[in-house]
């Protein structure tokens, strides 16, 4: 009797895909080591071989058995119950995908079309910034209805604008986008607590115990982040 | 005799020095508030200090670096409880019991248990480890090559693929998928970019430290700002009852188990802690009458876990200041902080500084004990850090945690990694998959490949070179019975009572 | 043999410049340059930042902590360290070619970053992306075994033995293809025509400890680096990658005595700065460095790190030849054995 879900379905094509992947990339790397037999490819490919054959193994069992726990594990350990029906449908699922898409698209699409066109060195961070705020306001427009997406995405996004702007630009930013998300309206609270928690921050690590920070690269981010660590060291 | 009158000598020499004295207990505070603060660890005290260990003497700046690490498993352990954030992967199996007693309003008694369990672990691996680094020392060095630490390693997994994960393959698939993720960055034999997809960044390799604060802290708060956002969030109760010694005296065979396991494992280097703490974990299961509720909140498996790991401090200490190996990140600086000094930790530094060792025997005890006292008033402070609205204290842990995973290599792309994998968790938390297995194999999978490459090396590429070398063939032998025992498990045995399970 | 040929032109220059210089050790290489020297403009107006790509434990990171003070020492303009280890190098070479180039962030580097370039050229070339603002330790390698080893005593019994292996002997090496420790093993094998089996260890301690612990015969290292080892008498060195005997090791074979007819490679460490800083900038920061490198607390650290052995100071021209001869000398080397060159 088969006890098949569409879940299932989607689980082993994920990792068959996965597999496929990663074993089509590893001739990228596929070179001679002089001292070693094996290479730089022998152990991820075994690897990816026990990872499809546990898939499909995994797979088996399912038609078998459903969602039942085995034997011989702790039964669920820390799984959570199932998710809220809003936020599993199609449609969120692919909101929420092109949100994370958006910070990946900043760390490589900028520097592509700049390197294509010849874009200058100096004139790369302008380009950048322009790339960035256009982003953002895309962010900001698919975020608005859907905030579960939009708290998932804030951080990857934070982070991969941190090289370019650095932590003490985008800090409280960051600070305010998480607590609006996370359902705080009081605009007074919100006006108090960013200050609060990017001084202590501020005070505690950076002054205290001198630790780097990104300063970001372009300007004016780069001059105001080294003004700041100049002023609080 | 002689080992006691060093520890008096050692304590002597400690306390009668007002800079150390100083040192020592600026260490245990500040190991216990990094360790229990959500989203920095011991390991970004660590990295932030480890500049500064340069102005002070070798003596005291060694002596910080094992007070840390003492009080900092243990402060790990908090928030793991409180936060479902274990503080370092050592402190991963603390939660998958502590959380759900927070939850259940019994946080006090999770972080009682968690405090005197540490300072037993603690205090009586350090009493071995004062008899027992020096003579280990010299076996060690020579019984345990590269053959040896794979097939430790290759054991170890195989222990670890069934905890924590829903059936026997979600657990062998989490691990290997952590195995795949070590495998990103620089071959460990001819330095090849391996999965670098265009992202020069990526040939640093995925860092445990950022993972882990991905899979625990980051997606934790993803889960609460969801149910925030559905109007399901419900702010945890606060208690401060803690355990009885009567409560505690009950699992009196799981303290001395974990205590026995966390040393052996301890020992190992490249594994220490963690393993210890997974396996010890999972002996407290294995043996339990009540196993089914594992994982639900029973007070058993904090005990076993936290006695564990920091039974493995003291353990850990052996091959590092016997053979120059550190065990962990932690112990890996303290082998910086060495270095700094113009010093290599190894047999050498008990000949040549024999004072340096017994004044950091004696403040590793100290340390343990100190958990007790000041532990407990920590322990009652930080508790209250669940009176803060989550949305404040959301913006606060992630901004944390940015500063803990840059702290560490000084790279962007480890900030991303973190982020990364926290929507990565709170995606698998809804799958059954074992996250704890991802990050276990992402930190063994860099040493097992490592060593199972210097051992085909050493072994010139014969399998059966491995029959030559009896402890390496033994754990292998282990490991395979182990996966045999579970694969046995997995097909032929009847699931437990439906009464548990959900409706297939 | 034809590897030895394609070297010659190239790294005699090298070579003979690290001899010349290295006898005359008395006075420091800069004492001439003067002891203060005016801010162009009020540069540097706050902190520099320098760019570590190694560890702060190991010997990059140890000289970059031991340059760093010295400078501020000097100039009172303090600088914060910035470790950015991974990638052998080339992730904190990748971070600090973002930074922008107004001599606020200076970088540390090795010579990795040299054949790193050699191997593939898309990567930056420390004599034209960066200017040397100096090379503060260049030093050489040497072959070790144990102290208590009786299977073989010294470099010809160690030669002897590891033929009658027929390929099961091992040494404890490096992991990067194409480093320097790769290539000086494969000169070193091809001219004894021994066969051993190179054992990575990318490490530092487990390196030391598996020559320690028995599991590997021999161990390739510089000096510096386990210097502990050869104070406290565990490990002893049969074999020096250098053409002439050093003082301090006296006693041990150079490349000559054993009849290895190769041009030995070296470990150099230095300070650089982004091409297309302001000039004036440059000067400033070539002086600052410069001058630190004779102070009294940077000479003992090199002096602890067995770096006053041979001549460790190459000033900009100095450095970008050193650095230019080394890319050329691997570029023949990766060709000859084969490498893949980009």
């Amino acid at each position: 009797m088969s006890k098949l879900k569409f879940s299932h379905y989607f689980e082993v094509f994920f990792w068959l895909v996965l597999v496929a992947v990663f074993f089509g990339y590893s001739f990228e790397f596929n070179q001679n080591i002089e001292i070693y037999r094996y290479g730089a490819t022998l152990w991820p490919r075994v690897i990816l071989l026990l990872i499809a054959l546990a898939a499909i193994g995994q797979f088996l069992d399912q038609r078998k058995n459903g969602d039942k726990a085995s034997s011989n594990t702790m039964a669920a350990a820390h799984e959570e119950p199932d998710a809220n029906p809003e936020h599993t449908g199609f449609k969120w699922y692919f909101s929420t995908f092109v949100l994370l898409a958006i910070p990946f698209i900043y760390m490589v699409v900028p520097e592509k079309i700049a390197a294509m066109r010849g874009i200058e060195e100096a004139a790369l961070g302008q380009f950048k910034l322009i790339s960035a705020a256009i982003l953002f306001v895309l962010y900001l427009i698919i975020a608005w209805r859907n905030h579960v997406g939009g708290i998932l995405a804030l951080p990857i996004l934070f982070a991969s604008l941190l090289e370019d702007m650095g932590f003490y630009a985008l800090a409280p930013v960051f600070i305010v986008g998480v607590m609006i998300l996370m359902g705080e309206r009081r605009s007074t609270r919100i006006a108090l607590i960013t200050p609060l928690i990017y001084g202590v921050l501020l005070a505690f690590f950076v002054s205290l115990l001198y630790v780097g920070l990104p300063t970001g690269n372009i300007s004016p981010f780069y001059d105001f982040g080294n003004w700041l660590v100049t002023l609080l060291q | 005799m002689e080992t006691f009158n060093n520890f008096l000598g050692g304590t002597a020499a400690l306390f009668g020095d007002p800079i150390g004295v100083l040192i020592f207990f600026g260490g245990v505070v500040g190991g216990m508030l990094f360790g229990a603060i959500p989203g920095v660890s011991m390991l970004t005290l660590a990295a932030i200090l480890l500049p500064f260990t340069a102005h002070l003497s070798a003596e005291h700046g060694i002596m910080l670096f094992s007070v840390i690490y003492c009080t900092g498993v243990y402060g790990g352990a908090i928030t793991a409880i409180l936060f479902n954030i274990p503080g370092a992967p050592e402190n991963a199996p603390t939660a998958f019991d502590g959380y759900p007693m927070t939850q259940a309003g019994k946080a006090g008694k999770a972080v009682g248990a968690a405090v005197m369990c540490s300072a037993i672990g603690g205090t009586v691996s350090c009493v071995i480890m004062m008899f027992a680094t020096a003579p280990i020392a010299s076996w060690a060095i020579s019984a345990f090559g590269p053959p040896e630490i794979f097939a430790l390693v290759f054991f170890g997994l195989a222990v670890a693929a069934s905890v924590g994960a829903k059936t026997f393959w979600k657990g062998w698939l989490s691990i290997m998928a952590g195995l795949m993720i070590a495998v990103v960055g620089l071959d460990p034999v001819g330095g090849i970019e391996r999965y670098n997809f265009d992202m020069p960044y990526l040939a640093a390799g995925i860092h445990f430290i950022p993972t882990i604060l991905g899979f625990f802290a980051v997606s934790e708060i993803f889960v609460q700002a969801e149910k925030k956002a559905t109007g399901a969030y419900k702010a945890p109760k606060l208690s401060v009852d803690f355990p009885t010694f009567k409560e505690l005296w009950l699992h009196k065979i799981a303290v001395v188990r974990s205590i026995i396991i966390g040393f052996f494992c301890g020992i190992l280097p490249g594994i220490g802690a963690t393993l210890a703490a997974f396996m010890g974990y999972n002996e407290a299961a294995r043996w339990s009458k009540d196993r089914i509720n594992f994982g639900k909140g029973k007070i058993e498996g904090v005990i076993s876990s936290e006695t564990a790991n920091n039974s493995a401090t003291g353990a850990a200490m052996i091959p590092l200041l016997a053979l120059g190996l550190p065990g962990g990140a932690l112990t890996a600086m303290m082998v910086g902080v060495f270095q700094m000094h113009d010093m290599e930790p190894g047999p050498l530094v008990f000949i040549n500084s024999p004072d340096l060792v017994w004044v950091v025997f004696a403040a590793m005890f100290f340390a343990n004990l100190s958990i007790l006292l000041v532990g407990f008033l920590e322990a009652k402070t930080i508790v209250n850090l669940l009176r803060i609205p989550f949305q404040f204290l959301a913006p606060m842990i992630l901004l944390l945690a940015t500063v803990g995973s840059y702290a560490v290599r000084g790279l962007v792309i480890d900030v991303v990694v973190m982020f990364v994998a926290g929507v990565a968790g709170f995606f698998l938390r809804r799958s059954g998959y074992s996250v704890a297995g991802i990050v276990l194999g992402l930190i063994l999978g860099k040493i097992g490949e490592q060593t199972f490459a210097q051992a085909m090396q050493m072994l010139h590429f014969e399998f059966s070179g491995f029959l030559n070398r009896p402890i390496a063939f033994g754990l292998l032998i282990a490991g395979a019975v182990t996966i045999a025992g579970s694969v046995y498990g997995a097909f032929f045995k009847k699931p437990p009572a439906p009464a548990d399970s959900e409706s297939a | 043999m034809n590897i030895k040929k394609t070297l010659l032109g190239a790294a005699i220059a090298v070579t003979a410049a690290t001899f010349t210089a290295g006898t005359a050790m008395a006075a420091c290489a800069t004492d001439a340059l003067p002891g203060e020297m005016e801010k162009p403009d009020g540069f540097p107006a706050r902190a520099l930042s320098m760019i570590v790509p190694y560890g702060p434990a190991g010997g990059s990171g140890q000289v970059a902590q031991a340059m760093a003070e010295a400078v501020s020492e000097l100039t009172g303009v303090s600088i914060n360290r910035d470790h950015k280890p991974g990638g052998s190098g080339t992730v904190g070479m990748t971070a600090y070619m973002a930074t922008p180039a107004d001599g606020y962030t200076v970088l540390e580097h090795i010579d990795d970053a040299s054949s790193a370039h050699a191997l593939d050229s898309s990567r930056p070339n420390p004599a034209e992306a960066l200017i040397p603002l100096v090379t503060s330790q260049i030093t050489f390698s040497q072959i070790y075994i144990r102290t208590k080893e009786d299977r073989y005593t010294d470099w010809p019994s160690f030669v002897e033995w590891v033929k009658a292996q027929g390929g099961k002997a091992t040494i404890a090496n490096v992991s990067k293809e194409g480093s320097m420790e790769r290539v000086t093993m494969k000169f070193i094998t091809d001219a004894t025509g021994m066969e051993i089996q190179q054992i990575s260890f990318d490490k530092g301690a487990p390196r030391y400890g598996a020559l320690a612990g028995g599991q590997v015969d021999a161990l390739f290292e510089q000096p510096g680096d386990v210097r502990k080892f050869l104070d406290s008498g565990m490990f002893k060195p049969i074999l020096t990658i250098l053409k002439e005997r050093p003082d301090a090791f006296s006693d041990v074979p150079s490349l000559t005595d054993a009849g290895l007819d190769f041009d030995p490679l070296f470990r150099f460490r230095g300070f650089y700065v982004k091409a297309g800083t302001p000039d004036d900038r440059v000067k400033w920061l070539q002086w600052a460095f410069q001058k630190a490198y004779c102070g009294e607390g940077y000479q003992a650290y090199n002096e602890s790190k067995f770096m006053n052995l041979i001549d460790s100071f190459r000033d900009t021209d100095g450095s970008k030849e050193l650095i230019t001869n080394t890319i050329a000398q691997y570029r023949d080397v990766y060709k000859s054995m084969g490498l893949e060159v980009k």
